[in-house]
């Protein structure tokens, strides 16, 4: 049950840390297209269903700051998920010896009978 | 698989099932990506040719703009010089038409070295799944010849 568990949360922490790559790939090009605009183009942003006009670099400012916390997340994240699979290796290893002295103690009782 | 390799010839028929049903979760992964890929790529091209229309003369010309998919209303097209792309996560920005085009060509080339890049690693997935595959049938021919040799004896 502990083996399972773990598990799903091994899961779930593969699945955002997914997540939290394509989140920091998407900025990334987002970065690269600000970087390439001229001076005094103009960027919007969408803030729900209206676009405002915002200042470029301002923009950049903030594209630049969430790809510091996405990837700051991201190492979170790894240590995280090596964390769970040796918590998992361990559970594993568990469940062999468990296993193993079930069987024993089968065939203990098999020989008696 | 995480530790220390293993070879193939070394693992069970349990341990390749596992293996073989890994890969091909792998496989579809792969798949999926790749199509995606292809999809957006598509959109990228649309968006490209459409561009082709917005020249200065069909200035003031009538346009039909969707609202929805299926709802329309009639329209001038006025400005002819700049269009806004979306260019991510909320972000738009305003592009002389050249550049759009511009734009629209790396965004292209850059689908295209993506999904070359995931080409090998199918590849690869393909021949691991296959050495796996002809690997567990070995195995599972030699237990069935094992098994009746100890039912002749």
């Amino acid at each position: 049950m502990k083996c399972r568990g773990s598990y799903g949360e091994y899961q779930k922490c593969l699945s955002t840390r997914q997540q939290l790559d394509a989140q920091l790939n998407e900025n990334g090009l987002v970065k690269d297209e600000l970087v390439r605009l001229e001076e005094g183009a103009t960027v919007y942003k969408m803030i729900g269903p209206v676009l405002v006009k915002q200042d470029q670099d301002e923009a950049k400012q903030t594209v630049q700051k969430r790809i510091d916390y996405i990837s700051e997340q991201l190492k979170k994240h790894d240590c995280l998920i090596k964390d769970l699979e040796k918590k998992q290796d361990s559970h594993r290893e568990n469940l062999q010896k468990l296993q193993h002295q079930f069987q024993q103690s089968q065939v203990k009782a098999a020989t008696r009978a | 698989m995480p530790g220390k390799e293993v070879p193939i010839t070394e693992l069970g028929p349990s341990h390749l099932n596992q293996l073989s049903q890994q890969l091909d979760q792998e496989i579809e992964f792969i798949q999926n990506s790749m199509s995606q890929l292809k999809v957006v790529q598509t959109k990228f091209v649309e968006s490209r040719d459409s561009l082709d229309k917005i020249i200065p003369d069909n200035k003031g010309k009538e346009i039909l703009v969707p609202l929805t998919s299926s709802m329309y209303v009639n329209g001038q097209l006025s400005d002819v010089e700049k269009v806004l792309i979306n260019i991510g996560t909320g972000y738009y920005i305003e592009k002389p038409i050249p550049e759009a085009k511009e734009y629209f060509k790396r965004k292209m080339e850059y689908l295209t070295t993506q999904i070359e890049k995931l080409q090998p690693a199918l590849q690869e997935k393909y021949k691991m799944k296959q050495a796996v595959v002809e690997m567990l049938q070995v195995k599972v021919q030699a237990q069935i010849a094992a098994q009746q040799q100890v039912a002749k004896s």
